[in-house]
């Protein structure tokens, strides 16, 4: 099957670039794997700024579980307190193990570029093989301004110094990708 | 604070300096060897050509409409509430932006990587206007901290060691560091940076597209600052070349395709930044960016017009061809460009910094055609550094003693064949075997690098009559074309040619008005003369006379086959002689190969170990890798490979004169490579890097031989005699 194939390409990429990932059965496993990310890490909070309805529910729950504290707006006021940022992808780009991410939102933005570990959820379903399959999907959504449209691909990287290659120079140290099985029509939990 | 020669004297004297820069030089080859490998991978998969193809024909259609792509934009742009600018000279740009600082009360301002921004020298002008810049790129945080230049288009600070990394960054924050923690290193950069970060008031970055339907910018990073930079503060504010203009996704999904790859060996970078409108901002009063998008025109929209030069536009500054460049390798960015590196560099600076810049640092090209070669947006790099050289001398009017010497030598064949034949005598007192005991003038103690050899005594077309049997009912009738070399120097190699080629039934003919093909003439810039030369030869060797037109010298062969065109574009009737000539235009191993097919019986088993040199003009030039190394194999020779193979010897005509520096650097580290590959002879197939090799060789002692791919095949070739003999006992006896 396609998707198959793509998942396994996605997967194989992945790894190249130190994104480190997991397919998980629901929503509520990823949630679950965040929480315990953050814990082993001894992080505080996890800032999660796009999620609403059930989803928001039950990562709220992990959190409580967890001992976490949960943030999802007005993150400008706490920059430097964000341990895992904690988002839904629009898509992944299985050649080069990209996520696509409306960014639009200040807040979504801020946790995905100054959070130490980003945990990124990418429903199967919305896994394509390159990026020239999304030129219409991202055409569009340019068209519609304003719009913040972000590719990542692994975590914050240099090689700036005598190049060799160091992670974590501005943004995540650490990409964390679940992959849930499923359609992904649920990701505002609607 | 940048610095670039306006002479070549001080020039050169940069150069040394720069080559006696021992970490420079080893830190700049293992990236280049690391480049080769992980860029292959990178595209494994992907046709190369077809997709430079399409860049170039998509870049080529947007250069020509790109004041139509500008009013797009800006209307689209200036719709979801951006203000788009137009700056029509850098001063202008930096101006313009200065003055949205001051009206936006702004005091600090961060900044991402932007090229153009260190085309308009940018910061110096905020930095003079009061206002605190700071650079985020770690590399570029770095050269800014040092008050210098970016030495690379992508890796600004390559040129940098550990060690002055962490002497810096003990100078900036008082405490020490290590140099071997690099990762403690990047960590200081992530927190005195992150604070920066968050008391900006004003984001600059640059732009790698500007997409026209939509008005948006496209921004590839590695590190993450790009996004910071165009999210914390309240103002953003991008530099854009209006080059970046393109009219669609489509077209920048197939650039981010290639660029990543063609850059760093990465299949994509690990952020791509999309940005339309005025996006959400909270530490604006009303909650969104104030966003301002500064188009520089500074000479770009007369470049676009420009039948030859238009094409330099399509560079998307991946900085391949300095990544590849033999001679970057060896003195890096700071001596190899003014702000533009690498061979899109010494095009660039002429046309965006000025003649006085690109004057001496434009001679320093070997025309090896590897920045060419891995250029994703197709630019004829060698072709367009020769047309800026040419016109620097034609502007300046003051042309070397050479180019005069050459130019009237090169007029009239028989005057200059006259002089070569008067060069045999001239050198006697100088002579000792087959090398010159002595320099001749026009040469220094520095040329001294190699032996050059004597001119030969009685030259190819002398002896061409006596040598060259008639064949009857021939199965091919063949020119060949000489070249100097062959012709006045090396004629053993043609009579090596003759004898392979002797059962074969192919009858060649020498046509005695061919002349040098000119390649000499267009090395230094002599347009004229070299058309001169074209003409001439092309009224020698008609194509529609013979089958084929063999040349024994990669460097003749890739110029007749590609710059005659050029040459003759405005001539038609001749431009159609020099295609037909280019089609029948052929090399020695392919000939061999591709025509004769010859047989492994026709020759001796067990020959030697013979390393190979893949000449410029052969594998790049003609496109011709495989038959060299099948006839090796076919020849009964054991081809061992060398590390940099097709890396150029160094040898360029008159470079190896203009810049003997570089040339006996690149020929040590090939002759050292030569010398670790276990070879008993060093082999190629062209008699300029015979020269070069051979020579290098003799003056460093060597025991390796050098010869001519035609000669180590005609001594494997059975002797006629033996041939009939053959069935029952192979014979050992060679046919020389």
């Amino acid at each position: 099957m396609r998707q198959d194939d793509d998942l396994t390409l996605l997967k194989e990429r992945a790894e190249a670039v130190q994104t480190i990932t997991a397919e998980v059965a629901d929503f509520r496993a990823a949630c679950l794997y965040a929480v315990d990310v953050t814990v082993r890490q001894g992080g505080s909070s996890i800032a999660a700024p796009g999620l609403s309805g059930k989803n928001l529910s039950q990562l709220k729950a992990a959190c409580k579980a967890g001992g976490l504290k949960i943030l999802t707006k007005n993150l400008r006021g706490n920059i430097g307190q964000i341990s895992t940022g904690f988002t839904v992808a629009d898509w992944g780009i299985a050649e080069t193990a990209t996520l696509v991410m409306d960014s639009t939102s200040e807040d979504f933005r801020i946790a995905t570029m100054l959070c130490e570990t980003h945990v990124a959820i990418l429903p199967k379903s919305k896994i394509v093989p390159d990026a020239m399959s999304l030129e219409n999907e991202l055409s569009s959504a340019l068209k519609a301004a304003p719009r913040y449209l972000a590719f990542i691909s692994g975590a914050s990287r240099t090689a700036d110094i005598e190049r060799v290659l160091t992670i974590g120079v501005h943004g995540p140290q650490e990409l964390h990708l679940m992959i849930v099985k499923g359609t992904g029509d649920d990701k505002n939990g609607s | 604070m940048i610095k670039t020669a306006h002479d070549v004297t001080t020039y050169r004297k940069d150069l040394k300096k720069a080559l006696r820069n021992k970490f420079l030089g080893t830190t700049l080859d293992n990236f280049a060897t690391g480049y080769r490998t992980s860029r292959a991978a990178a595209f494994s998969g992907i046709d190369f050509d077809a997709l430079a193809r399409e860049i170039a024909a998509g870049k080529d259609q947007s250069i020509a409409r790109l004041r139509e792509l500008l009013e797009q934009f800006t209307k689209q742009a200036e719709k979801a509430g951006v203000k788009v600018h137009f700056a029509g000279t850098a001063f202008e740009a930096n101006s313009i932006i200065a003055s949205i600082a001051k009206a936006g009360g702004v005091k600090h301002i961060v900044k991402g990587k932007s090229m153009t921004a260190e085309e308009t020298f940018l910061n110096d002008h905020l930095e003079k206007e009061g206002f605190e810049v700071t650079e985020t790129d770690l590399g570029e945080w770095i050269i800014q901290l040092r008050k210098e230049g970016p030495s690379h288009m992508v890796m600004p600070a390559i040129h940098l060691s550990r060690k002055e990394v962490a002497d810096l960054f003990t100078k900036v924050t008082g405490k020490p560091h290590d140099p071997d923690d690099i990762n403690g290193m990047v960590k200081v950069a992530r927190k005195e940076l992150r604070r920066k970060f968050l008391d900006a008031e004003m984001g600059i970055s640059g732009a790698n597209f500007a997409i026209a339907e939509s008005g948006s910018i496209g921004l590839i990073t590695n590190e993450g600052n790009g996004r910071l930079v165009t999210t914390l503060p309240r103002v953003h504010v991008a530099l854009v070349g209006v080059d970046k203009l393109l009219p669609d996704m489509k077209s920048a999904l197939r650039i981010l395709m290639a660029l990543p790859r063609n850059a760093t060996g990465q299949l994509i970078s690990t952020y791509v930044t999309w940005i339309s409108g005025q996006t959400e901002c909270k530490s604006s009063p009303d909650s969104k960016k104030e966003m301002h998008i500064v188009f520089l025109d500074n000479g770009r929209l007369a470049l676009a017009g420009d039948p030859v030069f238009s094409q330099a536009l399509r560079c998307i500054r991946c900085g391949a061809c300095a990544n590849v460049c033999p001679i970057y390798k060896l003195v890096g960015g700071h001596s190899y460009g003014h702000v533009y590196i690498g061979a899109i560099g010494l095009v660039l600076t002429y046309f965006y910094h000025g003649r006085r810049n690109a004057r001496a640092i434009v001679r320093n090209c070997l025309n090896c055609q590897a920045c060419k070669s891995v250029c994703p947006a197709g630019i004829d790099l060698p072709h367009l550094i020769k047309e800026v050289h040419r016109t620097v001398l034609k502007v300046e009017g003051k042309k070397p003693f050479k180019n005069l010497l050459l130019k009237k030598a090169l007029e009239n064949r028989r005057l200059f064949h006259f002089l070569l034949r008067r060069a045999y005598l001239a050198q006697k007192p100088l002579a000792e075997g087959q090398y010159l005991r002595h320099l001749p003038f026009l040469f220094s103690e520095e040329h001294n690098f190699r032996r050059l050899p004597v001119v030969a005594k009685v030259p190819l077309r002398d002896m061409w009559e006596s040598i060259n049997q008639r064949v009857e009912n021939p199965r091919y009738r063949v020119a060949l074309f000489g070249g100097c070399l062959t012709d006045f120097v090396y004629p053993e190699q043609a009579q090596a040619l003759l004898r392979l080629c002797r059962d074969h039934g192919v009858q060649f003919e020498y046509p005695m008005e061919q002349t040098c093909c000119g390649l000499p003439a267009q090395m230094m810039g002599e347009r004229e003369t070299a058309k001169d030369v074209a003409v001439q030869n092309l009224k020698a060797v008609d194509p529609a006379d013979y089958d084929y037109i063999l040349t024994l010298c990669a460097s003749c062969g890739s110029h007749l086959k590609e710059n005659y065109l050029k040459l003759l574009s405005d001539e038609p009737a001749l431009a159609v002689k020099a295609s037909q000539l280019k089609d029948k235009l052929i090399d020695f191993s392919s000939f061999m190969i591709k025509v004769l097919k010859v047989d492994p019986e026709e020759f001796l088993k067990a020959g030697g170990k013979v390393a190979y040199h893949s000449p410029c003009h052969l594998c790049r030039g003609q496109g011709v890798t495989r038959e060299p190394r099948e006839l090796l194999s076919t020849a009964g020779l054991e081809y061992v490979p060398a590390k940099d193979e097709d890396v150029c010897c160094g040898f360029g005509g008159s470079f190896s004169i203009d810049f003997p520096e570089i040339s006996a650097e690149l020929l040590k580290r090939k002759l050292d490579n030569v010398e670790a590959s276990g070879a008993e002879t060093l082999v190629t197939d062209c008699p300029g890097c015979v020269l070069q090799l051979r020579g290098g060789m003799e003056k460093r002692g060597g025991r390796i031989k050098v010869k001519h791919i035609a000669e180590v095949v005609a001594e494997q070739k059975h002797s006629p005699q033996s041939r009939r003999d053959r069935g029952g006992k192979q014979s050992a006896e060679k046919c020389l």
